[in-house]
């Protein structure tokens, strides 16, 4: 299917999870900061990336905490107005790792919660990325990796049309002919 | 924008969709004498000065560049014509009104290269912008209603430029809404009832009335 090399799901697996440690483990301290001995406590809270964590708890060795991208606060922000919050800032892939994360919390709100905040961000892309008037950085940097995609693939193919539209000579002349170059052999005399 | 970041979505751009477009047949009038061109897409007949015939369009811009030929624009491309079906697009907020399929292409092409044998030019011009404008607004007025129910988009009598506009946008977004509606996110199937239950009308969303 592709996912195991898919740089987006790479890359994904690598945001930090809170979890916590049902078991004691030895010999990984680094994990732990604030541990004194080289090994993890139980029932301690200890960050971890998500593909560690994932492979913990199908071990059974950790409980996963609910990340902070779905805390309250956002739920309640996105309920406001989903268009305007700045999902990037909290998790560049907000919506994957939220699907991610479904079967391995207790908590199953989140699946409806993604799609009533998808749902509603939708519509903002849908005619934003229609109507360009040249560059939206202050919108276009709220957007997670998918949604970005998504308004980037509109985005291109309205542009590419309206530089069709406009006509002119299906040939582009290369940059590199523009510039006047200086001559190269040390013989000569160089002009500044 | 052949290649996009997902390759499992193939784009044309908008120069090779007017390449494809340049196989419509359109009427000159030649004013030299030819043998007939016999190629592999067909046979197109002895010319004869003043005598019109049906050519592809490609060979009609050819022969217009070199001077030997003047085009008759294609009878869907006169003002009344136009204006009745911008009309008819205005009024119908749901259906897109019955048009050349490459109505785009063609009527680039035979602006650039024909601008003198067409009457009324800028009129005609203007008039197949408008008629763009309106049918991709109503475009983007359906994309809105789509949401996790929906499985299929039924758009009628959409032009070849204007469905390669909107293919990749729809074709993500449906894969977006279908990963988001998927049953193993959804399991409290009550509580989805939210602003999508009232546009809701079953499983297809056309976007002509049935």
């Amino acid at each position: 299917m592709g996912i195991y090399y898919d740089i987006d799901d790479i890359l994904l697996e690598e945001e930090p999870i809170s979890v916590v440690f049902q078991i004691g483990a030895s010999g990984v301290g680094l994990l732990d900061p604030g541990s004194e001995t080289n090994s993890v406590e139980r029932s301690a809270k200890v960050t971890l990336p998500f593909w560690l964590a994932n492979e913990l708890f199908l071990r059974r060795a950790v409980s996963i905490n609910v990340p902070a991208c779905f805390s309250l606060e956002t739920r309640k922000e996105i309920q406001a107005d989903a268009a305007c919050v700045d999902l990037r800032f909290r998790s560049p892939y907000f919506y994957e790792l939220g699907c991610k994360i479904l079967p391995l919390v207790i908590d199953k709100s989140i699946g409806p919660f993604l799609q009533y905040a998808f749902t509603s961000r939708y519509t903002e892309i849908l005619s934003k990325s229609h109507n360009i008037t040249g560059a939206n950085p202050k919108f276009s940097s709220k957007l997670t990796k998918e949604e970005s995609h998504l308004f980037e693939a509109a985005r291109s193919s309205m542009i590419s049309f309206k530089k069709w539209r406009v006509g002119g000579s299906r040939l582009e002349k290369a940059s590199i002919l523009g510039r006047k170059r200086k001559p190269t052999t040390p013989t000569e005399s160089s002009t500044p | 924008m052949a290649g996009q970041s997902d390759p499992h979505i193939s784009i044309f751009t908008p120069a090779e969709v007017e390449f494809l477009a340049e196989d419509e047949l359109v009427e000159i009038v030649p004013n030299i004498r030819m043998d007939a061109l016999n190629m592999i897409c067909g046979d197109f007949g002895p010319f004869f000065p003043q005598i019109s015939t049906k050519v592809p369009i490609w060979l009609a811009v050819a022969l217009k560049k070199r001077g030997k030929c003047s085009v008759r624009p294609p009878e869907w491309m006169s003002v009344e014509r136009l204006t009745h079906v911008l009309e008819a697009e205005r009024e119908s907020p749901r259906e897109f009104q019955p048009l050349p399929f490459h109505y785009i292409e063609l009527s680039k092409l035979l602006f650039e290269k024909a601008h003198d044998d067409i009457p009324d030019i800028y009129m005609v011009r203007s008039l197949i912008e408008d008629i763009r404008d309106v049918r991709f607004h109503k475009v983007e007025m359906g994309l809105e209603k789509i949401s996790g129910r929906t499985h299929a988009v039924k758009l009628k009598n959409l032009s070849a430029m204007e469905v390669n506009i909107v293919r990749p946008f729809m074709v993500r977004a449906l894969q977006a809404f279908y990963k988001h509606g998927s049953p193993e996110m959804i399991q409290q199937p009550e509580s989805t009832v939210s602003r999508t239950q009232v546009l809701d009308r079953g499983p297809r969303r056309d976007l002509r009335p049935r």
